[in-house]
């Protein structure tokens, strides 16, 4: 049988960071990574997905399978509803948080994932998207 | 003194139970020190660290010492890239070398 290759968990309240992070877990050992790897994805999306529940309130992670060069990859996309960041580089800062953290957040979740993209706009909200 | 093994993948009400739980045992045993077991944990993030080096600060205003013991390899390269600190808690490989910290006599001067 094969396996679904996308899908979306919906971010609704701080319970949903375990559901992330069990979701992704799942997936990527399913991809078979290592497990520094495991840890590595699980922690980024663990960290995003605090923020969306911090700063946005509420959101949704899709979470599509990616063949990189013949190797299993995985793409997350965290869309945030709320306002949006006004100065993507100074979030991106290490020690910028705004209130609940000590900003390690989205410069962490870069180092952890190998690419990151952040896609804001004012008013809508904001979309990260990671790949590993 | 006083064990806590903290479970894999704890959800942030659990994290803040296990911190008051934590304290009220304190006040109860008045234990020297506290061997926090994290060997279980899988994903260690920034809220979680946060309140580990919190409880740390807590019980130190106790007077008891914390020791943070058996941190897996994963889990500290993770933890290393995120540049999570614990706010300079003593750590151990593994639970009996905590114990051992612990019963040492205490360093006389200790930053909190
Ligand atoms: N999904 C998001 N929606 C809106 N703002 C965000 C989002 N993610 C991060 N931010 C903003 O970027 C800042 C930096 O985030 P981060 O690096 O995780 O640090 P921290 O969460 O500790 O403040 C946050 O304080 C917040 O202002
Ligand atoms: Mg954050």
């Amino acid at each position: 049988m094969s396996q679904p290759t996308q899908g979306d968990v919906p971010i609704k309240s701080e319970n949903d960071i375990v559901v992330v992070r069990r979701v992704v877990r799942d997936l990527v050992t399913r991809l078979s990574f290592g497990v520094t790897d495991v840890t590595r994805a699980v922690t980024g999306a663990s960290e995003l997905t605090r923020n969306i529940s911090l700063y946005a309130g509420t959101g949704i992670m899709w979470w599509t399978t990616l063949d990189r060069h013949g190797a299993a990859g995985l793409e997350l996309r965290f869309e945030g509803h709320g306002l949006g960041i006004s100065d993507i580089e100074l979030a991106m800062k290490p020690g910028h948080g705004t209130s609940h953290g000590l900003g390690l957040g989205l410069p962490g979740a870069k180092r952890l994932m190998d690419e990151m993209e952040i896609h804001s706009e004012l008013g809508k909200g904001t979309t990260l998207t990671v790949r590993k | 003194m006083l064990m806590v093994t903290t479970p894999a993948d704890p959800d942030d009400l659990m994290v803040k139970t296990r911190q008051e739980e934590v304290l009220r045992a304190m006040e109860r045993y008045r234990p020297k020190g506290l061997v926090l077991d994290i060997s279980g944990v899988e994903t260690l993030d920034s809220f979680f660290a946060r309140t580990v080096a919190e409880t740390s600060r807590m019980v130190g205003l106790m007077g008891g010492r914390t020791v943070i013991a058996g941190m897996r390899p994963s889990v500290v390269i993770a933890a290393t890239q995120l540049a999570l600190t614990l706010g300079g808690i003593l750590t151990a490989l593994t639970v009996d070398r905590a114990l051992d910290l612990l019963s040492a006599p205490p360093p006389r001067r200790r930053r909190a």
